[in-house]
């Protein structure tokens, strides 16, 4: 299991868009991803779950991955995070 | 009889039988199932999804217009394939014995609220997706999805709370009368393709679906902003005479299609459209116009969360150019308030929005966003003939710059190889009064002038048009507005340019003959008044208002004005 603390830089925060990047890319893989805020946690496969964190600019994720291919997952969701979902 | 109040979306008169299209009567079924249905079930909840999943997989790839219609879609698929939905139906089947109909409509009242109540302005709009699928989906379930418009025919009327725009164009085909709906605005897309199919609507009609029963009769004014449920017969007979002459009108003006916009002293006007989303083009195409005088491209940029690609851009500008050939579009960069785009773009706030960074000066401050634009534009001139223009031009000054970003622009393309063609007509929107007055200098930059009407009496006369209590003071035949459209024309022909107008007096009948001999080459209007222009150029002697002008030119109120023309 990886856990990776991570925190949202792109202005918008988690709006529609990146929610959809993170659910299509975390689906490709095998692993379970959860994503931790505050005191909430929900299935980071789930564009639902995702969306309802309505995590905004500014705010502090933990990004959870368990299974085979955990580290190409989390690889891959951090960078959205820092390329800011392409959004600048 | 009852009356209900409305806000047209497009006039004429249309008599019916209502058609009550109610999307909520889906939700209302409550039922447990037995132990022994669970398993079958569950393998009807599998089995719809899948086929709803299969069917937006087929709207998805033929979507070719839009980005943005295609990406709704795609989160509508996503919204399906969630493995908490999955696990939550799951649950609400095999553990509450809820029927498939109740688990999903639990489910769905659910995920609404939730988004209801999120804090975030980005968010609560995905409401809608999440009410388009549960209905997507139930409706499948009933088997209702192809029957919702079993019982329209030509006689109906649909009554709805809200329509899409896609729905529009589905009922348009069946040759319905018309439509009403109890929210949506009058510029909503819906409204927009409405009005230019010029099928009567209106919208905002509140308590219309509590005070009607479907079947009844129906009367929609168009030209008044008003439905009648069960009219009286003296009332229904008023309209059907009403409605008798619009038909005879519209015949008449449909065999006007092919006859070239010439008036009676033989002078050739060039007759465009206005269009302000893509889906316009099929009226476009219909009523032969002679190509689109004003592109609007707000649409790209409003309403949505992310700014559009160049990609986006080109494909959407690309489509219509080509559509439109041998005819022209001129395509008007990007002109909105930065109050719209405040959730894409840096905004400081305004006091004066209207005098603020909005037009042209939003274009010049985020210069990355203009270029992709631009870039967008000059690459579909390729497959087209496409004319650009900017908007809220002061002076010469914003014209300068533009014709130095469209270099740049091209420049950054040699580099990368693909394909353009940079080499078109850049004309200025004549709408603030400094430009009127300098329209010889600009006129020497630029190929063309197009006069917006619009702003140029708002800032004339300085007068916002919505504000109810000064609206006496919007006079489009103020007599400054009237000399201000003179000089213009004047100095723009002294250089030997074109000179158009695209606002709103272009599609007013009563206008057309003056706007004529004021010099005025070329007129834009909105699809659904082509023809009712038409035939104002077609009817008119320009020389006998032109014996006029020095008489109407001299009036010192619009109300003189008026009474000559």
């Amino acid at each position: 299991m990886i856990r990776k603390t991570i925190k949202i830089v792109n202005k918008l925060g988690m709006h529609a868009r990146p929610a959809t990047m993170i659910v299509k890319a975390a689906t490709k893989y095998r692993s379970e991803f959860r994503i931790v805020k505050s005191d909430m946690e929900i299935n980071g496969k789930s564009i639902m779950g995702v969306m309802t964190l309505a995590a905004e600019f500014g705010s502090e994720l933990e990004l959870v991955a368990d299974g085979v291919d955990e580290k190409f997952l989390i690889q891959e969701i951090v960078e959205m995070f820092l390329n800011k979902f392409g959004e600048e | 009889m009852k009356k209900i109040i409305g806000n047209s979306v497009s006039t004429g008169v249309a008599i019916g039988k209502a058609k009550i299209i109610n999307k909520h009567e889906l939700y209302i079924k409550d039922k447990k199932i037995l132990k022994s249905e669970i398993k079958f079930e569950f393998s009807r909840f599998k089995k719809n999804v899948k086929f709803v999943i299969y069917e937006l997989d087929k709207l998805i790839q033929n979507y070719t217009y839009s980005k943005e219609n295609r990406d709704i879609l795609e989160s509508h698929k996503m919204i399906l394939q969630d493995p908490e939905f999955n696990k939550r139906i799951s649950i609400l089947i095999l553990e509450d014995q809820n029927c498939l109909e109740q688990a999903i409509n639990t489910y769905f009242t659910e995920a609404i609220d939730i988004f209801s109540n999120v804090n975030n302005k980005y968010l609560s709009h995905k409401v809608n997706d999440f009410e388009d699928v549960a209905y997507r989906l139930l409706s499948h379930i009933k088997g209702e999805r192809k029957d919702v418009f079993v019982d329209v025919d030509e006689n109906s009327i649909l009554i709805m709370e809200n329509i899409s725009p896609s729905f529009v164009t589905t009922v348009f085909d069946k040759n319905i009368q018309g439509l009403c709906t109890e929210r949506g605005s009058r510029n909503s897309h819906s409204s927009i393709i409405a009005r230019s199919m010029n099928l009567p609507m209106l919208v905002n009609t509140m308590g219309l679906l509590g005070n009607i029963k479907d079947g009844e009769d129906l009367i929609i004014d168009g030209n008044d902003g008003y439905v009648i449920i069960s009219p009286t017969k003296s009332v229904l007979e008023k309209y059907k005479a009403i409605y008798k002459v619009e038909q005879n009108i519209q015949r008449g003006l449909l065999k006007l299609i092919d006859i070239e916009s010439i008036t009676k002293d033989g002078k050739k006007i060039s007759l465009m459209s206005n269009i302000e989303i893509p889906q316009e083009i099929d009226q476009v195409l219909k009523y032969n116009s002679a190509g689109i005088g004003l592109f609007r491209t707000e649409f790209l940029f409003i309403d949505r969360d992310d700014l559009p690609t160049e990609e986006e851009q080109y494909e959407i500008y690309k489509n219509i150019a080509e559509q439109c050939i041998p005819n022209p579009i001129t395509i008007r960069t990007i002109d909105v308030g930065g109050d719209k785009l405040s959730n894409i773009l840096n905004i400081t706030y305004e006091q004066n929005p209207n005098l603020g960074c909005r037009g042209i000066r939003i274009s010049l401050q985020n210069v990355p966003i203009f270029k992709q634009q631009i870039k967008a534009i000059v690459r579909a001139n390729v497959h087209g003939n496409i004319k650009i223009m900017f908007p809220m031009i002061s002076g010469v000054n914003e014209l300068l710059k533009v014709k130095e970003i469209i270099k740049i622009c091209s420049k950054e393309l040699i580099n990368t190889g693909i394909a353009f063609n940079a080499d078109m007509e850049l004309g200025a929107m004549i709408e603030i009064p400094s430009a009127v007055i300098t329209s010889d200098s600009i006129a020497e930059e630029c190929d063309f002038l197009s006069i917006g009407t619009n702003d140029l009496i708002q800032y004339t006369l300085a007068v916002d048009r919505d504000n109810q209590s000064i609206s006496d003071y919007y006079k489009p035949t103020h007599p400054s507005v009237i000399r201000s459209i003179k000089l213009t024309v004047d100095n723009a022909h002294k250089k030997g340019k074109k000179v158009a107008v695209c606002g709103e007096m272009a599609s007013e009948k009563k206008y057309v003959k003056l706007l004529l001999a004021l010099g005025v080459d070329e007129l834009s209007v909105s699809p659904g008044r082509l023809l009712i222009i038409k035939k104002e150029i077609i009817d008119c002697d320009i020389a006998e208002m032109r014996a006029k002008l020095d008489k109407i030119l001299s009036c010192k109120t619009s109300k003189e004005i008026n009474k000559l023309i």
